[in-house]
């Protein structure tokens, strides 16, 4: 537009779009397409039966199943947390804060094997799980706690600012208007948080899908059963069967992407409600 | 009984505490039918609390609330059903301004056509028609804080609460937003309460103002009393610029030195004795002349002008007055920083015009006495060092500070007969001989004597006894003097033994007669206690079990000081005590 002013101390709307758009393709767009390339060298006959494979359908549902299930669970308990640390001061609060962001930190092989050694049979809790019939390690239960493990923060640490830049008083005006607090927790805190809430979610999500490292340990890969996607292209990697192994990458990338894709598009319309009108 | 019917809020003896210290200290007060009240007080004063407290917000340690005769006390904010403006509008940003307004209808269930027919009804109000579908975002912080009045008072509610709702506003959007504001509730006749700093705004907005400080709500009345007949020097100074005078008070007149004076307001003073007073003369109350005789009103010094400054309408000064002790003194004038202040109109200045280090003649068109025993500090020792010493006492350095007040020292040569300090409340260290120092001192003139032990703390409880009935009104306004400058309570004590029936009752009723009068006289809220036992032993005991305790012990003999009580004044326990003396006539 004629006359308009550069929005930000940072030159040139060409110049910046131009390097966005040559650093997603170096970064990003590249290596996928490199993924998308190498899995067309099948012929689609064998391309199909590979993704249609059971033992491939499998995973996929387990994959994505877990993930969501554990991105659900976090969804919950991340927020209640993340609630504690912003409402409440006690003793030991900056250390839990702290705790929150070690899976982050953690080598994913070292949270796979502690997880493993905990709820194994004979672990420090599954000792206790495995006589009420709960058994944890090597099913797909034992997946869902890694990924709710390392998928955990990222909810925490999302819904914290939103909660902290949340006043108080909006809650005490909900109050003296009459609200009951279940109402004013449906009505006005989860509203507002909502955004923060559902990037939450799809970080946790995305990371889950992704994740190899510590659910391998806990997963004990039997297929049909207990192996994961990324497992699965890992063994037909380990069988030099790069095509297969690419087509594979190929559809967890399709149905990340449209997934994120409508999380996307729920965040938008969310956001929207919220800030908009704000030059 | 409180009449509690009539009166829209009634607050009983209300108290909170944070971590021990009371943030709302005693305060009762009733508001009535329709009235626009306006809590005024710096930050920290605890106004905000107590508004808090009447929303239900906050709950209180003692005391009641009621709203139109019901008791709310143990009531949670959302049954209360007042309504309440918060600084920062508080708004749901996610909803509309329509949506944000029928909050309060939509919990209650109300019809959508009624809902809307309220919320147009409500936009007008506020002149914001036409804005429903906006969304606070899109608002300027005026209409922001338009909205949340407009929400507030959806659902009709008999009590607005406004808590400082200009704060984060520019002064024209002030403006606007505060007759707004008077309209809609001069218009709706609902009771209301606004908490703020500003005593423009307070003056701009009331029927009614409250002045807190340290928790306490020192003084109640409206704007212009206030203003012209303050009680207190936190009240005199807070609402607007004022210029504090020591002056003698004597049976018939009072006079600066060797300069009398006409007051507007004269204090009852026991016969015989002069009595140092403070008096407030306003900036505008202030003449100026080129000679003493030129004046039209009371010569109070003469004064060099040391600052000038034109403001528009008004021409402020600011003049240094010349050390004379025939003429008037500022209060604290230990600081040589302290200026009298001036203001002048303009036919004022083209009569008389002025410039920096004209030499004049000062008069005084108004002046009001205040009525408070305590006017400044003199403390009272062998030497130098010992006085310096008492002077930083931490306790008397909070006092004197607090009280706008300075500390003169004093010194009292061994052996010779030598006079009392002309006025003011002698202080001295405790310990061995203070007993006897103390009794001296009053048997010399002196009214009150302040015995510090070293190191002495801002107490947490004023204990109040009284000896002999001559002195309880005395003692009561100098304890109430005292409280308006300390985060402190009040407690007033009578001794009679367990066994004696009549005595008990005598001691109650009298304690019920000094709590009705400290509330009548001086606002104040005391705690009574009837403690068993005999004579000073049983005060003794009870001020042990205290935290920080502090006594003002009125006495009508001078050998009232003496036995149990000397042992207090030599320094055991350590505890800091205030002796009011009045002699019998």
């Amino acid at each position: 537009m004629r006359g308009q002013r550069d929005p930000s101390v940072i030159p040139g709307f060409g110049i910046t779009l131009g390097f966005t758009t040559f650093f997603l393709c170096a970064i990003v767009l590249l290596p996928l397409t490199a993924l998308v390339m190498r899995s067309a060298s099948m012929d689609w006959a064998r391309f199909v039966h590979v993704i249609t494979d059971p033992r491939a359908l499998a995973s996929y549902r387990l994959s994505f199943g877990a993930s969501l299930v554990a991105a659900t669970i976090n969804l919950v308990f991340g927020f209640i947390i993340a609630w504690t640390l912003v409402r409440y001061r006690f003793p030991g609060r900056r250390f839990v804060d702290a705790i929150i962001d070690m899976p982050f930190a953690l080598p994913t092989a070292v949270s796979g094997i502690a997880l493993a050694a905990v709820f194994a049979g004979n672990g420090l809790i599954g000792q206790y799980l495995e006589p009420l019939g709960i058994k944890v390690a090597y099913t797909p239960l034992g997946i869902t706690v890694a990924l709710t493990l390392i998928g955990l923060p990222f909810v925490v640490r999302t819904v914290q600012p939103a909660l902290q830049e949340l006043p108080r008083d909006v809650e005490e005006a909900a109050e003296i208007l009459g609200a009951s607090p279940r109402y004013a927790f449906i009505r006005v805190i989860l509203p507002a948080v909502l955004p923060a809430l559902l990037t939450g979610f799809t970080l946790a999500f995305a990371r889950g899908v992704g994740e190899y490292g510590s659910v391998i340990f806990i997963a004990g890969n039997i297929p049909l059963k207990t192996e994961i996607t990324p497992q699965l292209i890992i063994i037909r990697l380990e069988e030099y069967d790069y095509a297969a192994a690419a087509a594979l990458g190929c559809v967890m990338l399709i149905i990340s992407f449209f997934m994120l894709f409508m999380i996307n598009l729920l965040q938008v319309w969310g956001r929207r409600r919220l800030v908009a009108g704000r030059n | 009984m409180l009449t509690w019917a009539d009166m829209s809020i009634t607050l009983d003896q209300v108290t909170k505490r944070y971590h021990g210290q009371p943030v709302v200290n005693d305060v009762s007060l009733e508001v009535p039918e329709g009235e626009f009240f306006v809590l005024l007080g710096p930050s920290g004063s605890g106004k905000s609390t107590l508004l808090r407290s009447i929303a239900g917000l906050s709950g209180i340690d003692h005391g009641q609330i009621a709203l139109h005769g019901q008791d709310v006390t143990q009531m949670g904010a959302r049954d209360r059903g007042v309504g309440f403006v918060f600084q920062n509008y508080a708004l749901f940003r996610h909803m509309t301004v329509g949506e944000n307004i029928e909050f309060a209808l939509r919990v209650r269930r109300m019809k959508t056509a009624e809902r809307r027919a309220r919320r147009a009804e409500l936009l007008r109000l506020v002149a914001l028609e036409g804005m429903d579908d906006r969304l606070p975002s899109q608002l300027s912080g005026g209409q922001q804080q338009r909205v949340a009045v407009a929400r507030a008072l959806a659902h009709k509610p008999q009590v607005l609460l406004l808590d400082e709702p200009f704060g984060a506003l520019d002064a024209k959007i002030r403006d606007e937003l505060r007759s707004t504001i008077r309209v809609v509730q001069r218009e709706l006749g609902v009771t209301t309460v606004l908490v703020t700093h500003d005593q423009e705004e307070a003056f701009a907005l009331a029927d009614r103002i409250g002045v807190m400080n340290l928790g306490r709500l020192l003084e109640v009345g409206q704007p212009q009393e206030l203003y012209a007949r303050p009680a207190t020097r936190f009240v005199a100074t807070f609402l607007g610029a004022a210029n504090l005078l020591l002056a003698q008070q004597g049976p018939d007149a009072i006079r600066f030195g060797s300069t009398p004076v006409d007051a507007a307001a004269r204090n009852p003073v026991a016969p015989g004795r002069e009595h140092e007073v403070v008096t407030v003369m306003r900036p505008e109350e202030v003449e100026i002349a080129a000679t003493r005789e030129a004046l039209g009103s009371n010569y109070i010094a003469r004064a060099t002008v040391e600052e000038l400054l034109f403001t528009g309408a008004m021409e402020r000064l600011r003049l240094r007055l010349f050390d004379d002790p025939d003429a008037a003194r500022l209060v604290g004038s230990a600081d040589a920083t302290q200026r009298i202040e001036a203001t002048r109109s303009q036919p004022e200045q083209r009569a008389f015009p002025l410039q920096v280090g004209d030499t004049v003649a000062l008069g005084a068109r108004r002046l009001h006495v205040l009525p408070t025993p305590l006017s400044s500090f003199v403390a009272c020792a062998a030497t130098q060092a010992e006085a310096d010493a008492i002077a930083a006492n931490p306790l008397l350095d909070a006092l004197a500070t607090r009280m706008k007040t300075r500390v003169a020292v004093h010194l009292l040569d061994e052996g010779v007969q030598q006079r009392a300090p002309a006025a003011g409340v002698a202080a001295i260290a405790s310990g061995p001989g203070a007993g006897a120092l103390a009794a001296s001192l009053l048997r010399r003139g002196a009214h009150e004597v302040l015995v510090l032990p070293p190191g002495a703390a801002l107490p947490r409880q004023i204990c109040i006894q009284w000896m002999g009935d001559g002195v309880r009104h005395a003692t009561l306004a100098v304890a109430a003097s005292l409280l308006r400058h300390l985060p402190a309570e009040a407690i007033c004590y009578a001794v009679a033994p367990e066994a004696r029936r009549d005595q008990r009752s005598a001691a109650m009723r009298a304690l019920l007669d000094a709590r009705s009068e400290a509330k009548a006289a001086h606002g104040l809220e005391v705690r009574t206690e009837l403690l068993s036992g005999s004579g000073p032993a049983a005060l003794l005991a009870q001020l042990s079990t205290l935290e920080a305790p502090m006594l003002v012990l009125g006495v009508t003999r001078i050998e009232d000081i003496s036995g149990a009580f000397a042992t207090l004044v030599n320094g055991a326990p350590a505890v800091p005590v205030l002796v009011v003396y009045r002699g019998a006539a």
